[in-house]
């Protein structure tokens, strides 16, 4: 069957089977910056923005993507044109392996579109889907608290 | 899922229940499709998928709560008039249990029809009194509890209602985990009115037994017309052990759920009380 996602603001058409999920059609067709880790909905690894809301693509039919918007976390920012975010997380050393980070920032951005002045607990409930084995969590949060600020002050600019 | 060869994008409830119908026991219907991914079924081969079949959406009527089959937890958790209800205790669990994006996958629909015993959604849902509304060619409702037990294949899940007379009744839920992402060792639920320090009505429910959600009417009955009272609860405490039928698996023993279903009483009391026991 053919399918049409707007992945990254750009419309594309996929010929995939019924029973395939995004994860695996997004990597086939080169968004290699979605990782598989559990397979399972458990780790965070695969987290894409569906219509805006983080999702686990891995648990996703990639047919009830069809029409609708994904974003990776290449749409959010990349090394050229780094968002906010993820100058946020190198800046308070939240990246260590880098494995989680994409699925992280994605979720992160979902929170901040949102709500742009969270609580750190309001930050740890929105990335309760990220599990990091490196950092331990507490660099993630003061990264997504400082971007948050970060992006306050450039509203008000 | 086995070898799925179609995925149909039902135009509307007619259109899914037809072709449901016409293909018989091979084909399901989709929610948020976590269980189908996650559990798949050798002998099913179509997908119908209900999102084009407006079923998304909360509406509060004279009759209560309407919430759409193919609604999230994330939304239930963020709707102003579920966080009214029953003093929010149904969207502050929509809020937390599993994770942000299953929070995000998971419909109300897809839980109820799934319905598996670990599932932290439903027993919530039958002590407020939910009601279900089915759709097999023309629309009929009965209550959560009855669905549960006596299922109905082939019928769409349109939606349930949470009724209007229990929106001022607290509700409770307890789950017993080691963390906060594990599944339950058990399931306790309650709703509870009262007329100043007087029970005038119980909903009293167990789940995760590791059976599916199930009322329990007897210590319903011994909570109504009761003061809100240490006696009242330990009471219960005592006799509940004895009634909620409970097993081993590889999550906790028969023995160790008897006192969990002990300590749920003692959970409740605290929560109606106020007083640390």
């Amino acid at each position: 069957m053919t399918i049409s996602i707007t992945v990254n603001t750009l419309k594309r058409f996929f010929d995939v089977q019924p029973d395939e999920i995004l994860l695996d059609v997004l990597r086939r067709e080169g968004y290699l910056e979605v990782k598989g880790g559990c397979h399972s909905g458990d780790c965070g690894a695969c987290t894409v923005l569906l219509d805006g809301r983080p999702v686990a693509s891995c648990l996703t039919l990639v047919a009830k993507a069809d029409g609708h918007a994904v974003t990776t976390v290449r749409g959010i920012g990349d090394q050229a044109h780094p968002h906010v975010l993820q100058e946020a997380f190198v800046r308070n050393g939240a990246v260590q392996c880098g494995y989680c980070i994409p699925g992280a920032i994605t979720s992160a951005k979902a929170l901040l579109d949102e709500n742009p002045d969270p609580t750190e607990e309001e930050i740890r409930l929105a990335m309760d889907s990220n599990y990091c084995r490196c950092t331990g969590y507490e660099q993630q949060v003061e990264a997504v608290l400082d971007a948050a600020a970060q992006l306050r002050k450039e509203d008000t600019k | 899922m086995g070898r799925i060869t179609q995925y149909y994008h039902a135009t509307s409830l007619e259109d899914a229940f037809a072709k449901a119908k016409q293909l018989g026991t091979v084909a399901a219907y989709v929610g948020g499709g976590v269980e189908l991914v996650l559990r798949r079924n050798p002998e099913i081969t179509t997908l119908i998928d209900l999102s084009s079949c407006g079923l998304d959406y909360i509406a509060a009527t004279r009759e209560g709560i309407e919430i759409g089959s193919q609604t999230t937890l994330t939304t239930i958790s963020r709707s102003a008039d579920i966080r009214g209800y029953a003093e929010g205790s149904l969207a502050y669990w929509a809020g937390r249990i599993a994770h942000n994006n299953l929070r995000n996958m998971i419909t109300v629909g897809g839980v109820i029809g799934r319905n598996q015993p670990w599932n932290d959604v439903v027993p919530h849902l039958v002590a407020l009194g939910a009601q279900v509304r089915l759709f097999g060619g023309a629309e009929h409702i009965m209550p959560l509890s009855g669905y549960i037990e006596a299922r109905q294949p082939g019928m769409i899940i349109k939606g349930i209602l949470l009724p209007a007379e229990n929106a001022g009744s607290k509700g409770f839920l307890w789950r017993f985990t080691r963390t906060q992402q594990d599944i339950s060792m058990l399931h306790f639920s309650a709703l509870l009115s009262c007329d100043g320090k007087v029970v005038t009505a119980a909903n009293v429910v167990f789940a995760g037994r590791p059976g599916h959600a199930a009322l329990y009417p007897r210590l319903s009955e011994e909570l109504v017309g009761k003061l809100l009272s240490h006696e009242t609860f330990a009471r219960v405490a005592e006799m509940a052990p004895g009634l909620v039928e409970v097993g081993t698996d590889l999550r906790a023993t028969g023995e160790y759920r008897r006192e969990l279903v002990r300590a749920a009483i003692v959970n409740l009391e605290e929560h109606m009380t106020g007083v640390v026991q």
